[in-house]
């Protein structure tokens, strides 16, 4: 025992146990199940058969496609608002400190309530449309319609403050020295934005999409809410056949969204990797 | 005319004033460097010069033209920072490049002024490295490769050495040296290390909470200064407090001396250590405390009628040991501080 424990391939392994035996058991077995579960029959035979009705039965084809589409929409819609809000919180202005404090609030409030939300002020004959039919004004469908865009909202409502809390940092962390340097060579306060500030927060940037993609193209509750009827999402479909008991489909289905999550993941790598994000610090 | 004409310059954070009206004329081709110690104001007066900062007050002309309402893009200056602020996700050529795009020189221009500053600043064959695969000199020299490249009319010096260890500062202290030399350009340097200051400065501008203490070239801020501030700051000296007749003047001990200008009463002179010239003697009114051979010279501090006194000694044959009764000699005339208060005096 005392000789086991002084040789080092021992003591390596006693050493990363912690770190690699929490992954192993509560990331990796799961996985693991899930993957043989989702390619064996009932009597235990080998099959592909799940994978095989998910790229080839059209609710399934659409199913994925929509789970794409309810990932990268909201992800495009929420950057669009986080930048600019992200160069704001930059700004003092007044009242930014309660600012500072409440865009953060939506994070705290689960999604089946942004849904419900999104039901009760978007909806025909909601608060918004009887605000605004006094005016002769009425809202187009956006629960339930065909587009998505009561998913889309929904998602970008959640959305917006997690990902301007990761871009705040990232434009946070550019030295101010590296912004200064650049006005000192001529360079507007746009271009400085443009050629400097956005390639050094990129890293920061694509990890905020990455996430708030999973997130999105995972969840269940939006889509299933104020989704339209169909297509609908593989989240919601997996929780139907779940329902139905098809478990080893649930299980093909899941590894399809993890493989494609991990796609993305390889995709961030290759990007960031060409990036600088190693920065130089200021006090070297 | 002045090149660079800073008039009435002040700064101030809410209530609390960090730089008293600062007013400094530069010459065209001079390299003045402002010095102090830290909190002194001598980086808020750069920054309000490349336009990062705005003053509160007052104004400053660069070549007749001023430029303190302008935005920093639009100065014609180049500032080389402490932190080298070097664009990490840039290769050394395109920092270089970046400036000269900005301001829209053509292409061949262009190159042809890149490949001149990496050659006068040591930088050929780096140009397609990352910042990051520099060392600290190495990138250093880059920031101030693409600080000359813009052929600003004013460079400007943020503590570019302080980052770097002894040995590399004082061979990069002599490089900017020599390349101020070759190029010409109008500078302002900021820095608190004293000995850089007087190497490198055809004039020196002594800051001390965020006022202009006093102007004057190396030689004379060290041989005459006006200020105890000074004084000290620029090298070692004694402060003595004496009671002053015309030129004569008695130092506390009851030695009497001459002094470099007339005076009445009680005044403050400014004595360096190595104009005073140390004899072993058991009359002498002095007490060695402490030796310390430095090789080229040794330093002695003396008690002296309560107060202790520093003597530097060159080319000695043989040291004085502590505890022997020893005189000072005062060959040349005692150096007169010009105070404001002596009470305010350090």
């Amino acid at each position: 025992m005392q000789a086991a424990l002084r040789d080092p391939k021992v003591q390596l392994a006693l050493l990363l146990l912690p770190g690699v035996g929490y992954l192993l058991i509560f990331f990796g077995s799961p996985l693991v199940s899930t993957l043989i579960g989702s390619l064996r029959l009932d009597d235990g035979s080998f099959t592909l058969q799940w994978y095989e009705r998910i790229f080839t039965r059209a609710t399934m084809l659409r199913g994925l496609k929509t789970s794409i589409y309810y990932g990268v929409a909201p992800v495009i819609v929420s950057l669009l608002a986080s930048v600019p809000l992200a160069l704001l919180i930059r700004q003092s202005f007044w009242g930014r400190k309660l600012f500072n404090g409440l865009y953060k609030l939506p994070m705290a409030v689960p999604g089946i309530i942004v849904a419900l939300m999104v039901i009760i002020m978007a909806e025909r004959g909601g608060f918004i449309d009887r605000v605004i039919a006094p005016f002769g004004l009425s809202l187009p469908k956006l629960v339930r319609d065909e587009w998505g865009i009561g998913v889309i909202l929904a998602s970008v409502w959640k959305q917006i403050p997690f990902m301007t809390l990761i871009i705040t940092g990232a434009f946070a962390g550019i030295p101010e020295d590296i912004r200064h340097a650049a006005r000192s060579l001529g360079a507007s306060r746009l271009s400085t934005f443009v050629f400097v500030e956005v390639p050094l927060a990129m890293p920061g940037i694509t990890a905020a999409i990455l996430l708030t993609f999973i997130g999105s193209m995972g969840s269940y509750a939006i889509p299933d809410i104020v989704g339209p009827p169909s297509p609908r999402p593989l989240s919601v479909l997996m929780i139907f056949e779940f329902n139905e008991g098809r478990f080893e489909q649930v299980y093909a289905m899941g590894m399809v969204l993890s493989l494609f999550a991990v796609a993305v993941l390889l995709a961030y790598y290759a990007l960031t990797a060409n990036i600088g994000v190693n920065r130089t610090k200021g006090d070297e | 005319m002045s090149e660079l004409e800073i008039s009435n310059i002040t700064k101030d954070y809410g209530a609390t004033r960090a730089l008293h009206p600062v007013s400094v004329n530069v010459e065209q081709g001079e390299f003045v460097t402002i010095l102090g110690p830290s909190g002194c104001g001598k980086s808020t007066l750069l920054r309000i010069l490349m336009g990062i900062a705005r003053p509160s007050a007052g104004e400053i002309r660069l070549a007749g033209t001023r430029i303190d309402p302008l935005p920093p893009e639009a100065r014609d200056i180049a500032m080389v920072f402490q932190s080298y602020a070097l664009f990490p996700h840039m290769s050394v050529g395109k920092n270089l490049a970046f400036g000269l795009r900005m301001k829209n020189v053509p292409k061949p221009e262009r190159a042809r002024r890149i490949e001149h500053a990496l050659e006068i600043c040591n930088l050929t064959g780096l140009v397609e490295r990352m910042p990051r695969q520099l060392s600290g000199g190495q990138q250093q020299r880059v920031a101030l490769a693409r600080a000359i490249v813009m052929q600003p009319r004013l460079l400007l010096f943020d503590e570019p050495l302080s980052n770097l260890d002894a040995k590399l500062r004082d061979t990069l202290r002599q490089e900017l040296v020599d390349l101020h030399r070759r190029i010409g350009a109008t500078s302002i340097y900021v820095t608190h290390d004293q000995a850089e200051a007087m190497a490198m400065s055809d004039r020196i501008v002594v800051m001390d909470g965020g006022k202009v203490v006093e102007i004057g070239t190396p030689l004379d801020l060290y041989r005459a200064p006006t200020r105890a501030f000074t004084a000290g700051f620029l090298g070692q000296t004694n402060l003595i407090t004496a009671d002053a007749d015309g030129d004569r003047a008695r130092l506390p001990w009851g030695q009497t001396v001459t002094l470099s200008a007339p005076a009445q009463g009680t005044v403050r002179v400014s004595v360096r250590p190595e104009t005073i010239t140390i004899r072993q003697g058991e009359a002498g009114a002095g007490t060695v405390t402490s030796v310390s051979f430095m090789g080229a010279n040794a330093l002695y501090t003396v008690g002296i009628a309560g107060t202790t006194l520093k003597v530097s000694q060159a080319g000695a044959e043989s040291l004085i040991a502590t505890g022997n009764r020893v005189s000072l000699d005062f060959t040349s005339p005692l150096h007169l501080l010009v105070e404001r208060k002596l009470a305010e005096a350090v």
